[in-house]
This record gives C-alpha cells, sequence and structure tokens, in this order.
C-alpha cells in the first residue's frame, strides 16, 4: 500500500494518456489522478482543478508535471512552495510513473531521487545503450 | 511608443505567449495589469514562473498599471502588456497610455457570450467596450497566435 498520492500534471490529454498507459502496464493503480489543461483554460481555474486532485486531507502527494515551465507545473510548484506535504517533480516519463506507483517507501528525499534517477536513466539513444550493454 | 502588444488574453502568461509572441515582438519585459491578479500573490508568482528567464514580469492594478505604462511608452524598451478583459484595456486608454492597437488573444466562452471567432468570445458589456476602444481610436484586432493574420473587429462586429 503506498502511503503517498500521485497527480499527473500537464497540458491537454497527456496526463489521462499517461495514467491509462501505466495502467495497462500495472493494473488499477489506485490514488493516482490526471489533471489535463485545456488550451483555454485560465491559470486560476486549472489551479482549482489541481488543489482539488492534491485533496485536503494531510496525505502526502507527489505531483508529476510534464513540461519544466509550462503552466501545469508552475500551478504546482507554487501550490508545493505553500504545502510541505507536496512535492512537484517535471519531466515526468511513464518510467518515473510505474517506479511511484508499485512503491510502498515513504515519499522522502531518497524516494524523489530514485523516481528522477529512473526518469533520466530510461532516456538512452539506442546505439551508445547498445554499446554500454555489451562492453 | 514601445508597447509591442497590448493583449486581453484571460490566461494571460501560456505556451502561446511565450513560445510566439514574446519572440515575434522581441519584447523584453511583460506588464501584466489586473486588479485581481495583483491582489493574488499566488497567481503572481504563477505567472512570474511562466515568463522565460531574462524576461521581467510585472503586475500591477489598474492606476498603478496606467502610471507605469505611460512611463514604459516613453523609453525605446520593447513591452508586452497583458490584460485579462477589454474593461481594462478601456480604463488604461481613459488614463492616458498610448494604445494604438488591442489584440484579443484569448476570451473564454461560456453563459451569456457570443463567439466571435475561434476561441473568442464577448458579453455584451465586453462587447460595448471594445467598440468604445474603437471610437477612442484603439484599433481592435483578433490574433489568436503571432503567425495569424489579424482580423478587424470592425469587420466581424455585426452591430447587434
Amino acid at each position: 500500500m503506498r502511503s503517498f498520492r500521485i497527480v499527473i500534471a500537464g497540458h491537454g490529454t497527456l496526463p489521462a494518456a499517461v495514467l491509462a498507459t501505466a495502467e495497462l502496464i500495472c493494473g488499477r493503480i489506485p490514488d493516482l489522478t490526471a489533471v489535463g489543461l485545456e488550451p483555454t483554460e485560465t491559470p486560476d481555474h486549472y489551479a482549482d482543478s489541481l488543489r482539488a486532485a492534491i485533496g485536503r486531507d494531510h496525505r502526502p502527494v507527489l505531483v508529476f508535471a510534464d513540461l519544466l515551465g509550462g503552466t501545469p507545473f508552475n500551478v504546482a510548484s507554487a501550490i508545493a512552495r505553500r504545502s510541505p506535504r507536496v512535492v512537484c517533480v517535471a519531466g515526468v516519463n511513464l518510467a518515473m510513473v510505474v517506479e511511484a506507483a508499485l512503491s510502498d517507501a515513504a515519499l522522502d528525499d531518497d524516494l524523489i531521487e530514485r523516481l528522477v534517477e529512473v526518469g533520466r536513466s530510461g532516456i538512452v539513444e539506442t546505439e551508445r545503450h547498445r554499446a554500454r550493454r555489451v562492453s | 511608443m514601445s508597447l509591442r502588444l497590448v493583449r486581453i488574453d484571460d490566461r494571460l502568461i501560456h505556451g502561446q505567449v511565450v513560445a510566439g509572441w514574446l519572440r515575434a515582438l522581441g519584447a523584453r519585459r511583460i506588464v501584466i495589469v489586473d486588479e485581481a491578479t495583483a491582489r493574488d500573490e499566488f497567481m503572481r508568482e504563477v505567472l512570474t514562473l511562466a515568463a522565460p528567464q531574462g524576461v521581467p514580469v510585472e503586475v500591477c492594478g489598474v492606476a498603478d498599471g496606467a502610471v507605469r505604462l505611460i512611463e514604459l511608452a516613453a523609453t525605446p524598451e520593447p513591452v508586452m502588456v497583458l490584460a485579462r478583459m477589454p474593461r481594462t484595456v478601456l480604463a488604461l486608454r481613459h488614463a492616458g497610455v498610448p494604445i494604438d492597437v488591442v489584440d484579443l488573444g484569448g476570451m473564454g466562452a461560456g453563459p451569456g457570450r457570443r463567439r466571435l471567432h475561434k476561441t473568442i468570445s464577448v458579453s455584451s458589456d465586453e462587447l460595448r467596450e471594445l467598440r468604445e476602444l474603437e471610437q477612442m481610436g484603439t484599433r481592435v484586432e483578433i490574433q489568436i497566435v503571432a503567425d495569424d493574420r489579424p482580423i478587424a473587429f470592425r469587420s466581424i462586429d455585426t452591430g447587434n
């Protein structure tokens, strides 16, 4: 049982698609929600949706944002700065979401570092990856 | 006259503005004029984060915004001005801010709002305010992204 809630914040249909695809890999994932920013949506409206997904209880929340500097990230990081139980990581990819979804650790610095590492190490160019694997 | 673009967009700073307009205009400063945002510390932070590095964002109410824009308009520095609604631009105009053109860039749909063009919808009050701007000599245009050809408000305003 995971101790924290996960929210995927991003542009358009990306968050819903990442959620659906992560569930394709892991099966149903509890306490995972997707909040997509519609093209015409105002940032304050999006902030309301994101706050609702984060919830008003005291449970820790990990927000994965799709793009550093984008509106979903900017809103999430402004929320995180005001709420110590909320952590925001930008640059979401499927590897990070799956790793976080299956984690039973506490949402602390160690876990955040591991998730960022999992996300980064999954970004490779195939020839270099092959060379590393066979050498 | 260095207010490169005065844009009405209820999303204020977002991808289209940052990616397209700032580059197209060569603007290195953004001034947001909006009473509600000026009072909202959370939204001020979100909008400041939304601008690229090296592009300062100033958030003003109407009164201090007018003073600031009159001052900036007299300098050679290219400035982009953002407001959420026509009423704000009209108030700036009445306060003596020189505005040749106002661009309608994003005005959401909703109850009591009529669609003018794509993502541009207006209430009857806003329609009246836009007409007043035109009467004061400020050209009203619709140009959602910098690559779009501007459409004159006058050419699509049916007058009712």
